[in-house]
């Protein structure tokens, strides 16, 4: 796909085409989302600054450089671990930690969105530890939960539970008093309002904190996997980096981007098919 | 199916800024098969009193009852159409039209086969499928109308239903309103705030002003049954009787803002 739009950019490519205005009319007349735009000149300038030397390896290796390390990593693997199973190692923590964010934080949101002495409980705590980056309460979790799997897990879990807790509490308080009044006056009982209009009018919220969770799942691996990890993408950029294997770095940055693009790209897809009316009333 | 409010007061009272009197000591009747309209400028406590006979708040003096028997809460027996869109995104025209019989249990078939029927009624056959936040706001007020008699209640209580369309739609939706009542002779409590609306409108229209919220003026009027009889809309609303009444009703309005409150007569002015 990428290619075939560059390839139409080529094809117009009348001298016209290159200036600013041409340029804007083929990213309008192609649909070439700014983004690819913005990304194909970073990757440029950072082939250009690594051509010319501007910087040296150790710091900023080449793209080819970080490719062929990706190969490498890939293959042969690094840490004592290929490229895969340090994916499906962080995989499986995040997905685990998120299982169990969302088992625990969707019903604890909703039901603090419900009451408001399950709120007064809860929304103080929740509030506090938040706003605190993982990486300060890691020493915490080890010396609670120890240095193994179990550590690391609940580690992920916190960073994605207060956003899921917090956007499912809003999701609940969002309903309209007339909505809920529209169906008590069709004859509702409590329970069929919380299932008929509560819960489907607070789906939007909880969809964007489930997104929320899982971004600062990503955002706190590398801290998750900071003590005591043997494989996990995050234990591998740290190891690389203490070995100033710089490309090697590169290549877990940019597995991690990867990979969280993906999942926050899908939570997007599947919130614009579940609730295709959010933003529209 | 008889609604009667006896000397009706509601007060709301708040933390932190005095009580407000919202409804002082109004009393009314919605008779069967009644067109009942209150008129009256914002504020006047014209959703307070529907929302007690509703069910949604309860009364600081007074009664509603239904029949004789006192409102304690919402319920199927009164529809109401609300003056904010209150219809659910997430459901489709179709779903919407059939959510009371959903709640009340009724079997697939047969609750769509009714929503069909009803949304044939407000003309809005063919938009079954569509989503509601793709219809104008005079196609979701239907929607909204056929919502309210899908359960069948023998009356309808709407707060200023048609108060978001333009003066066309408006009108289409009043003729639309006045043929359901005929049609279904359902009794309807209307809630507005255009004189000619209320007059188009009403076999009995209450004038109201505010600060307190109380009625002022009892009108019993024939011109919605001439409307249903001749069924020309634009010949009733230039008929010279109803130009005079219009006018009366205006001046009384104007009149009774002065008194309560001079601002509200400069802003009408301006
Ligand atoms: N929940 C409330 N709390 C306090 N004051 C209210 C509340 N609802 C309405 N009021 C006040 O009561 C008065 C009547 O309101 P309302 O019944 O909505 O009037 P209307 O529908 O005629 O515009 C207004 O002055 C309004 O500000
Ligand atoms: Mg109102």
């Amino acid at each position: 796909m990428v290619d075939i739009s560059l390839l139409a950019l080529a094809e117009g490519a009348t001298p016209s085409a290159w200036s600013p205005r041409g340029l804007r009319a083929a990213v309008a007349r192609r649909g070439i989302p700014i983004t690819l735009i913005s990304a194909l000149g970073l990757l440029l300038a950072w082939t250009l600054a690594t051509q010319f030397k501007l910087v040296a390896p150790l710091f900023l290796p080449s793209p080819f450089d970080v490719a062929t390390q990706f190969y490498t990593v890939a293959v042969d693997g690094f840490s004592n671990a290929t490229l895969a199973q340090h994916v499906g190692t962080s995989l499986f923590r995040i997905l685990t930690a998120f299982v169990i964010a969302t088992a625990i934080g969707v019903p604890l949101g909703l039901a603090m969105g419900l009451n408001r002495w399950v709120n007064g409980l809860f929304s103080a705590p929740i509030q506090l530890y938040w706003p605190v980056p993982p990486l300060a309460y890691l020493p915490l979790v080890i010396i609670w939960f120890g240095i193994g799997e179990t550590a690391k897990i609940i580690l992920l879990s916190l960073a994605m539970f207060a956003p899921i807790v917090i956007s499912a509490q809003a999701g609940v308080r969002s309903v309209s008093q007339a909505r809920v009044q529209a169906a008590q006056s069709l004859g509702a009982t409590k329970a069929q309002i919380f299932r008929h209009v509560v819960l489907p009018n607070a789906l939007p919220e909880i969809l964007t904190g489930l997104r929320l969770g899982i971004g600062s799942g990503w955002a706190t691996l590398v801290a998750a996997e900071l003590v005591a990890a043997t494989k996990g993408l995050g234990f591998m950029t740290l190891s690389a980096a203490q070995f100033l294997v710089t490309d090697v770095v590169f290549v877990g940055i940019l597995t991690i981007a990867a990979l969280a693009t993906i999942f926050l790209t899908t939570l997007r897809l599947l919130e614009r098919r579940l609730t295709p009316w959010k933003g529209q009333d | 199916m008889t609604l009667i409010v006896s000397n009706a007061s509601v007060t709301y009272e708040s933390k932190d800024s005095p009580p407000v009197l919202a409804l002082a000591d109004a009393s009314l009747t919605i008779p069967r098969q009644g067109f009942v309209v209150a008129l009256g400028a914002s504020g006047c406590g014209k959703t307070t009193l529907l929302n007690a006979m509703a069910g949604f708040l309860s009364l600081t003096a007074g009664s509603v009852t239904v029949d004789d028997v006192p409102v304690t809460g919402p319920g199927p027996d009164r529809g109401v159409v609300f003056q904010k869109d209150t219809l659910y995104p997430w459901l489709s025209v179709l779903d919407n039209v059939a959510f009371g019989l959903k709640l009340a249990g009724l079997d697939r078939p047969k609750r769509e086969a009714k929503a069909r029927e009803l949304l044939a009624l407000v003309g809005l056959e063919g938009f079954e499928k569509s989503a509601t936040y793709q219809l104008s706001g005079g196609m979701r007020q239907r929607v909204s109308l056929a919502r309210a008699l899908a359960t069948n209640p023998e009356i309808l209580l709407m707060d200023e239903p048609l108060g978001a369309l333009d003066s066309l739609t408006r009108e289409t939706m009043q003729e639309l309103i006045v043929d359901l009542w005929a049609s279904t002779r359902k009794s309807i409590f209307f809630i507005t705030h255009s004189i000619e609306e209320a007059l188009f409108l009403g076999t009995e229209v209450v004038v109201m002003s505010p600060r307190p919220g109380r009625i002022i003026r009892r009108y019993t009027l024939d011109f919605v049954h001439r409307t249903v009889a001749s069924r020309d809309a634009a010949r009733v609303k230039s008929d010279p009787e109803f130009i005079a009444l219009r006018e009366e009703i205006r001046n009384l309005i104007h009149q009774t803002g002065a008194e309560s409150d001079g601002r509200h007569l400069l802003a009408r002015a301006g």
